[in-house]
């Protein structure tokens, strides 16, 4: 539902940043989105895409996103373990943790670009 | 092809505006909560009830976000609170840049408790960070008794639970054990109210933990 949001935002960073490398194109933009998050990947690439159409730098550029599952650290048992629906119940001692080490990731890792060759 | 690192974090903008909103509104010992629900769990009717019987007790700001219309901000003046209306025209949600343009419009040596009212959704608020001190989260008997289970990130990210219009329970089919076993596990902290707002039943304890949180 807000991924146009998420979108944007993502668009108005790349944007800066390709100014600021005086890239000439930006061809792919790499994400890490965690399962906890509240993103939908399929709907948040169709809404960056048709945002980058409407900026040169950025015309024709492609998302690819890295999700990352939803896991906890249990402290009694010194075990990882994933968590479901949201639950951060520990499986083997059934003691809830707030250890989340992974799964609410919302991240910008690194972009593609053409740039002009240096002389 | 050249790659370049970026490393930050999608909302980084909205991050830093809310961490200044969070350190100017520390600096002036003001408090703040940030109040979401879905359409109709009657946020606005608990805030104008919280407001009239808090009125000498505590100096309440609203920032009241909606879609369209002043209605709601409109009940908040009338219940005796300074509030400022923001409208997202379409977006489902507050972000921090229109809370810092709307505290712009409140006195703030007039206040010591700030309620931010976000867009009626159980979904896309949760993601914005306000600079709010404590998210609290709205569910009536009026609707699914699942909504834990189906919205849980709104549930795991906020500290207060508010279930509101216990006063149709005898009418409707919610059972409010359930209700609080699936908040409870997906947020073992969460502190949980149960009360009716027409009523005013269970309104004192929401009251008196907003008295002690907003004097802390």
């Amino acid at each position: 539902m807000h991924e146009l949001a998420i979108a944007q935002s993502i668009v108005e960073a790349i944007e800066a940043k390709a100014f600021e490398c005086q890239a000439t194109r930006v061809k792919c933009v790499r994400l890490k989105i965690g399962e906890a998050s509240g993103i939908v990947g399929d709907s948040l690439a169709f809404n960056f895409e048709m945002l980058a159409s409407l900026v040169p730098v950025l015309s024709g550029a492609t998302l690819q996103i890295e999700s990352l599952p939803h896991r906890a650290w249990c402290a009694l048992c010194d075990k990882e373990f994933a968590v479901r629906n949201y639950i951060a119940q520990c499986p083997t001692c059934q003691e809830w943790s707030s250890n989340i080490i992974s799964g609410t990731e919302l991240q910008i890792l690194d972009m593609e670009i053409e740039a002009p060759e240096k002389a | 092809m050249p790659k370049v690192t970026i490393a930050q974090n999608i909302l980084a903008v909205n991050e830093t505006i809310a961490d200044e909103i969070h350190q100017s509104l520390t600096a002036r010992k003001i408090r703040t909560i940030n109040v979401m629900s879905s359409p109709g769990a009657g946020k606005t009717t608990l805030l104008e009830r919280t407001v009239e019987k808090l009125r000498g007790q505590l100096k309440i700001g609203v920032i009241e976000g909606d879609i369209e219309t002043s209605a709601d901000a409109e009940r908040m003046e009338a219940a005796g609170a300074e509030t400022v209306q923001i409208n997202t025209l379409g977006a489902c949600h507050l972000e921090a840049h229109m809370v810092r343009d709307a505290l712009s419009q409140l006195d703030l040596a007039q206040i010591n408790l700030l309620v931010i009212e976000n867009i009626g959704n159980l979904v896309c608020p949760a993601s914005w960070d306000l600079g709010e001190d404590q998210r609290i989260v709205v569910a009536s008997t009026t609707e699914g008794d699942d909504k834990p289970s189906k919205y849980p990130q709104m549930f795991a990210i906020s500290q207060v639970l508010v279930i509101n219009k216990i006063d149709l329970l005898p009418y409707v089919d919610y059972d409010i054990k359930k209700v609080r076993k699936q908040a409870l596990e997906i947020n073992p902290n969460l502190k949980i109210f149960e009360l009716s707002s027409r009523t005013g039943e269970g309104l004192a304890a929401w009251c008196d933990w907003l008295v002690t949180f907003a004097q802390a």
